[in-house]
């Protein structure tokens, strides 16, 4: 640009600023109306993401400001040797995969079952929303009362059955606290999947169905024939996305069980909250949440490359 | 078996599984309310029962009257109220400058990054976040909390409008624009009014987020006369251990102003959410 005979002629200028104020003219609204969206974006979760990257490599504890400064890999060596990092991690995942699988589950029961022309069905859907306008902080104190081993309704209710003989700390004995949590969060976090997975069955064209039914297939082959391919993209997302929330999900086991009984419910995501406001080791916990990022992508791709397998595998065979 | 009898069979079973996972999705929202309202003396009980004989509002007006739930409230109020109009500002504009200009270079790929941010979770973003509040002098503040909220409003708003607005044919701007109409005035006096349920809805999910979230207000805030209402709930845990009633009172204050507005714009929030996940 700027390099010919125009630009040496004596009216300079002309071109290249015109293409620049073409440009400025043609698109400065897009960039004024996005202008700020982008500026959240970059400045309070892009922005944060490297700057965490920049703490893990750091000396930075609030008790010890003077030892602040580089340290290279000690903070991932410390976290890596010293804790027992690979054993929250296998919480995370029991936890992750439990609450993932159960939701999914969940959801398409209830998905299937509403897809059904019923009476009601409104107010069923009414009803399976409920758990998830439920705050967070609101559902752990319920479920904390329900499940309390003194005069929770829950071991009242197990005993008059007959179920139990003796009551049960649910969220107090190690061996009970993981499945506990994960049965509460999947009462909060199936309705999404629901709903999800209820717009999809719905956008089935009948005539698939109606073709299936004349075709003499049972329930079961409707489901799985015809049906379930269009609830791929739904369950990718929704499967995707909760993947990465409930692997990372700090409040909803904090606010349950802190990470206890001592370290039964205690995942990466705990510690780095302990990391950081319980020890003021920011630099640790900067090295964790850097290590979770990383444990996430690789998960991720590995899962992406199987998948990519998997379709290559099954896309000779016709479609039938 | 008949047709008939099959249909009659599958529409039974399909009644009773449905009851019993609304028995599931409303027992603990049942029960929480059920506690509010029992005195004390039924609460802590050996037989305890879903009625009671004695129903009583004391355990709210004790939550109201003794403890400094109502300031909790009002920050609650002010921090999700300023984060709804600001994210709601934001994501309109960048909703329509992703449905309408997305020629310009960069636009469409907002879109995008909108949608990957979405997947941050709050756990690795309180670090670095933190620090830079506490370098900026915003820990403890309003300021500070509405903007962190905002940052994680807008995706999800942006997200929700998107697809709202996307249906919206495009010839209704023509007219405005032939006449000399503004882009501005445009989304002010054209895209606004018709799409304002949909915009409405937003912004009560927007509000919903910022008074249910919890990471953020627990960590960012450490003076009581700052906090807020979700992470007071989970101090009065530790404080009232023993008062259930009190406790569950405080819980249903919790969740009744954000349900009833959600009831209110339920269809279009399902709506919308559901449009843009698949779309």
């Amino acid at each position: 640009m700027g390099i010919g005979p125009q630009s040496l002629t004596r009216n300079p200028s002309v071109p290249r600023r015109s293409k620049v104020w073409t440009f400025i003219r043609e698109y400065y609204v897009a960039y004024v109306f996005s202008g700020p969206a982008i500026l959240f974006l970059v400045g309070l979760l892009f922005v944060p993401m490297v700057y965490v990257f920049y703490l893990s490599f750091r000396q930075v504890n609030l008790l010890l400001p003077a030892a602040h400064g580089f340290v290279g890999w000690q903070n991932y060596l410390y976290v890596l040797q010293s804790e027992p990092f690979w054993l929250y991690v296998r919480h995370d995942v029991v936890w992750t995969l439990g609450s993932v699988l159960g939701e999914y589950a969940v959801g398409m029961t209830t998905a299937v079952l509403l897809d059904q022309k019923i009476v009601g069905r409104a107010f069923f859907r009414g009803i399976i929303i409920v758990p998830w306008l439920v705050p967070i902080a609101v559902a752990s104190v319920v479920w904390t009362w329900i499940l309390d081993p003194s005069y929770g309704i829950l071991d009242y209710l197990l005993k008059q059955i007959g179920l139990m003989p003796t009551a049960v700390d649910w969220l107090g004995t190690p061996s009970l606290a993981m499945l506990s949590i994960i049965f509460i969060n999947i009462w909060r976090s199936f309705p999404l999947y629901t709903l999800m997975l209820l717009a999809s069955l719905q956008a089935v064209p009948k005539d698939e169905i109606d073709a299936a039914l004349i075709d003499g297939a049972t329930a079961f082959q409707r489901f799985w024939m015809v049906k379930f391919p269009y609830l791929k993209i739904a369950s990718i997302v929704l499967v995707g996305l909760n993947v990465m929330w409930v692997f990372n999900n700090f409040s909803f086991i904090w606010l349950l069980t802190t990470g206890g009984p001592i370290t039964a419910t205690t995942t990466p995501a705990i510690e780095i909250y302990q990391e950081a406001f319980q020890s003021f080791n920011f630099g640790d916990a900067a090295a964790l949440a850097v290590l979770m990022i990383l444990l996430l992508f690789v998960t991720f791709a590995i899962v992406r490359a199987l998948f990519a397998v998997w379709q290559k595998v099954r896309a000779p065979r016709p479609i039938a | 078996m008949s047709f008939v009898v099959r249909r009659r069979v599958t529409s039974t079973v399909t009644y009773v599984l449905l009851g019993l996972f609304s028995i599931y999705c409303l027992f603990p929202v049942a029960w929480m309310v059920s506690t509010a309202i029992k005195p004390a003396s039924q609460v802590r009980t050996d037989h305890p029962s879903f009625f009671t004989g004695h129903p009583t509002l004391i355990n709210f007006l004790t939550v109201l009257e003794h403890t400094q739930y109502l300031m909790y409230a009002r920050n609650s109020l002010i921090v999700s109220a300023f984060t709804t109009l600001l994210s709601l500002t934001i994501s309109v504009f960048a909703a329509y400058a992703i449905v309408r200009l997305s020629q310009a270079p960069g636009v469409r790929q907002l879109g995008s990054l909108l949608l990957v941010s979405q997947a941050t979770p709050p756990v690795l973003l309180v670090i670095p976040i933190f620090f830079i509040m506490s370098d900026l002098n915003l820990l403890n503040t309003y300021f500070g909390l509405i903007i962190t909220y905002t940052a994680l409003g807008v995706p999800v708003c942006t997200w929700f409008l998107r697809s709202y607005l996307s249906n919206i044919p495009e010839d209704i701007e023509e007219a405005a624009r032939i006449d000399g109409c503004s882009r501005v005035s445009l989304v002010f006096r054209v895209i606004l009014p018709i799409s304002l349920p949909s915009v409405v809805a937003t912004g009560v999910y927007a509000f919903v987020l910022a008074w249910g979230s919890f990471t953020f207000g627990y960590t960012l805030v450490s003076s009581n006369a700052m906090r807020l209402v979700t992470p007071a709930l989970s101090l009065f845990t530790g404080l009232w251990t023993v008062e259930w009633g009190l406790l569950m009172a405080a819980a249903v204050l919790n969740v009744i102003p954000v349900a009833i507005l959600y009831i209110v714009v339920q269809k279009y929030i399902v709506g919308g959410l559901v449009a843009g996940a698949i779309k």
